[in-house]
């Protein structure tokens, strides 16, 4: 592979890479690392691939894969049915309140996501990829990319609540003495 | 479909409108178009998931990440030996492609000009004398094929080292030895030259008949060796011997 196609995949695609990385490794030094990691392993075997409209799909699965090697032995990924169901009812979040948000804001929300929901969650707001793609890049029935982003999508929203609720817009905010002193 | 299964199907759905054609969300967007609630409650969860799309991809990228990126894309190709480069991989796969078929094409043996070596053959015929069967292995064999009987077309006993020791003639044609002895069947003279069957990739698979200046051959091969029977007879008494 040339300098300049190297190059240009890079550039396609290395923001939305490193994002999904910081969403999985909750760091941005892991995230940076992740998202290296994956661009190497391209270079050395990437070129192989014969299409390259498949290149995005291989540099996704490639992270997740990556992600999941690197992660420390013994750490396991929530299972299904230790997610409490409280969690996984509705929040009604009103998409003004998300939208006032920071980014790092919700991104920092996904981070507390059960990793499980954690993925394919952001594939699907990050990258646009339909459930199916989804199931695709992370090896898993499209059955259960569907019931993981219902899952996932619960969780961040009472995650987003919780947050927006704690925000300093949402604090009542009390008078000084000395203000209430000269007030009074 | 209940609202519950409904809303659990198109929580998959993307915002923007990417999954319309998805017959899989059919039923549960016909189900929001007709029921007010599941359809206010599906343009919230769209709206929310366009403002959550939005804020995550607005989260900034580290400087420097990109730069670090492209040197470690160099580093990895510049650590591949130079014959692990694309360019030297796919033209050695392309030299071992034609090896392999060199090396098929000549394990098949190397093309013999089968009309040529017939036309000598027949020339040797039409101008040469009716040679003497010299030894014991050529009169033998050519006892056997005079019989009214013998088929030429069946496996014959002949042994070349033997007609060679025995001083049976043997002539070069087309770079090839062959050994010929001279008979005669109903009436008429016959000469039948015997070679040693090549590894030709495209020896004649049945009889063929050639005809040149008033003679007539046929060529055949069994198992070990290839034939060539020549006359101033017609095919069809060409024929009838096999």
């Amino acid at each position: 592979m040339s300098d300049d196609t190297f190059s240009q995949l890079v550039d396609l695609y290395y923001p939305s890479l490193y994002r999904f990385a910081l969403s999985l490794a909750r760091s941005e030094a892991d995230a940076c690392d992740l998202a290296q990691q994956t661009f190497y392993v391209w270079a050395k075997k990437g070129h192989a691939l014969r299409e390259a409209a498949k290149a995005k799909s291989w540099l996704f699965t490639t992270l997740y894969r990556e992600f999941l090697r690197g992660r420390r032995r013994g750490e396991r990924m929530t299972a299904l049915d230790t997610v409490p169901e409280s969690e996984l009812e509705d929040v009604i979040l009103a998409p003004e309140t998300v939208a006032s948000m920071d980014g790092g804001v919700v991104m920092a929300a996904l981070q507390e996501v059960d990793e499980i929901f954690r993925a394919p969650l952001t594939l699907f707001y990050l990258e646009d990829l339909s459930y199916q793609e989804i199931a695709e890049a992370l090896d898993v029935p499209a059955g259960t990319v569907m019931s993981r982003l219902s899952r996932g999508k619960a969780q961040l929203r009472a995650r987003l609540a919780s947050r927006s609720a704690a925000s300093p817009s949402n604090v009542v905010s009390f008078q000084n003495s000395k203000t209430k002193a000269s007030n009074g | 479909m209940d609202n519950q299964e409904a809303k659990f199907i198109l929580k998959a759905y993307r915002p923007g409108g990417a999954d319309a054609g998805n017959a899989v969300f059919c039923g549960a967007l016909a189900q929001a178009a007709r029921d007010p609630a599941l359809h206010d409650w599906f343009e919230r969860e769209q709206a929310c998931d366009k403002a959550v799309a939005a804020k995550l991809k607005s989260v900034p990228i580290p400087a420097g990440l990109r730069a670090s990126i492209l040197a470690g894309g160099k580093m990895s190709a510049a650590r591949r030996s130079w014959w692990q480069q694309p360019t030297w991989l796919a033209l050695a796969a392309s030299l071992a492609i034609l090896l392999s078929t060199a090396l098929a094409w000549q394990l098949r043996g190397p093309r013999t000009d089968w009309h040529q070596l017939t036309a000598q053959i027949l020339d040797d015929a039409a101008h040469g004398e009716r040679h003497g069967s010299h030894g014991l292995a050529a009169k033998n064999l050519v006892a056997l094929i005079s019989e009214p009987t013998t088929k030429l077309g069946s496996p014959l006993p002949v042994d070349l080292s033997r007609l060679k020791t025995d001083g049976c003639r043997t002539l070069s044609v087309a770079g090839h030895e062959v050994m010929e002895v001279c008979f005669e069947r109903d009436g008429g003279e016959f000469h039948l030259y015997v070679m040693a069957r090549p590894a030709s990739r495209d020896l004649p698979s049945g009889p063929r008949f050639e005809a040149q200046n008033g003679m007539h051959s046929v060529m055949w091969t069994d198992a070990q060796h290839l034939y060539v029977m020549a006359s101033a007879k017609d095919e069809s008494a060409l024929r009838a011997l096999l």
